[in-house]
């Protein structure tokens, strides 16, 4: 997964490793974290660690339930859902 | 680190050791030690690899006595979160899981993913497991608890009785889809969003653009949250 997408969010490639490294127990973990602690401090990585652990978690409860996403918010997110590939995810659901 | 955190973690941490609605304090203990030995387990390692888990016979390496049916629940939850099913979820319940004693357990797994999540992301040390405590659970289920919007019945804000634990009014939470996920087992949905709040950001500071509370913006926090989303292929 590319780190760097563009999206203007600041520090978007320390974070986004971060994320990728913390989720997938990666062996550049420290490495990242490192980085994040020196470039934004260590606030904001014990944070972005919060939020990223949350998520990891949150996503679990919402697939283990099967709750359907809000019909406004799937009518809101309909095109960057399908332009993502996101949509795809529930044909991998068996 | 802000200490509300610290503080938030070390109590949800520490009820998962003492008993619950629908299990003890000792087989919420087991919960926790199977979440963590799904990660290594070979069947589950197997399935995530083909192209559909169903396809892939076998036993999972556990590391408890639970139940064949809770330990699959567990180790698929822990492993392969994006794939699972009302399917998958129906067969659980025919193999003797009840709607209640899945909704807690799916409460635990997912306590102990934040907390060892974060203490890995941190580069802390693996919590010790929680120390069991004497206790039976309540078996109490909310009255007003219906079917029709996920697998199992869901308790909707409009349906919470005075006998019921303030499980929207605590946190100002509005009653989202992925609030009620939990809403059948109320506590369990309690301690979860408790420590999940204080993870990602509160009902009321989601949307109040004009302050940071964090050290790291709102643009930044949703930028996470949705990589991890992507990384387990979360539709929601």
């Amino acid at each position: 997964m590319a780190g760097e997408g563009g999206s203007g969010v600041p520090h978007e490639a320390e974070l986004l490793a971060f994320a990728d490294a913390a989720i997938t127990a990666g062996a550049g973990l420290a490495k990242v974290r490192q980085l994040v602690v020196g470039r934004m401090g260590d606030d904001a990585m014990h944070d972005a660690a919060a939020v990223i652990a949350g998520f990891d978690a949150i996503t679990r409860v919402a697939d283990g339930s099967g709750i359907p996403l809000e019909a406004q918010k799937a009518e809101a997110t309909a095109e960057w859902r399908d332009r993502l590939g996101i949509d795809a995810f529930w044909t991998m659901k068996v | 680190m802000r200490q509300e955190l610290r503080d938030a973690l070390d109590i949800a941490w520490d009820a998962l050791g003492a008993a619950g609605v629908w299990w003890t304090g000792a087989e919420r203990v087991k919960i926790v030690a199977e979440t963590r030995a799904a990660r290594a387990c070979d069947l589950c390692q197997a399935r995530k690899a083909a192209l559909s888990p169903a396809a892939i016979p076998g036993r999972h390496t556990g590391a408890t006595d639970l139940s064949e049916a809770a330990i699959e629940a567990v180790h698929r939850i822990v492993t392969d979160p994006g794939r699972l099913s009302e399917a998958w979820y129906k067969r659980l319940g025919a193999s003797g899981l009840s709607d209640e004693a899945y909704v807690e357990l799916l409460s635990v797994v997912a306590i102990t993913t934040a907390a060892d999540t974060y203490d890995r992301a941190a580069g802390n040390s693996q919590r010790d497991t929680p120390v069991p405590r004497e206790g039976l659970p309540s078996r109490r289920r909310p009255t007003g608890a219906k079917p029709g919007l996920g697998w199992m019945p869901m308790l909707a804000p409009e349906d919470v009785t005075p006998d019921d634990p303030p499980l929207y009014e605590a946190g100002g939470r509005i009653g989202g889809n992925v609030h009620r996920a939990l809403s059948l087992v109320p506590e369990a949905m309690m301690q979860f969003w408790h420590m999940f709040e204080t993870m990602y950001l509160p009902q009321h500071a989601m949307r109040d653009f004009a302050r940071e509370y964090r050290a790291i913006s709102h643009a930044q926090i949703e930028m996470l949250a949705a990589r991890v989303a992507v990384q387990n292929q979360c539709v929601y």
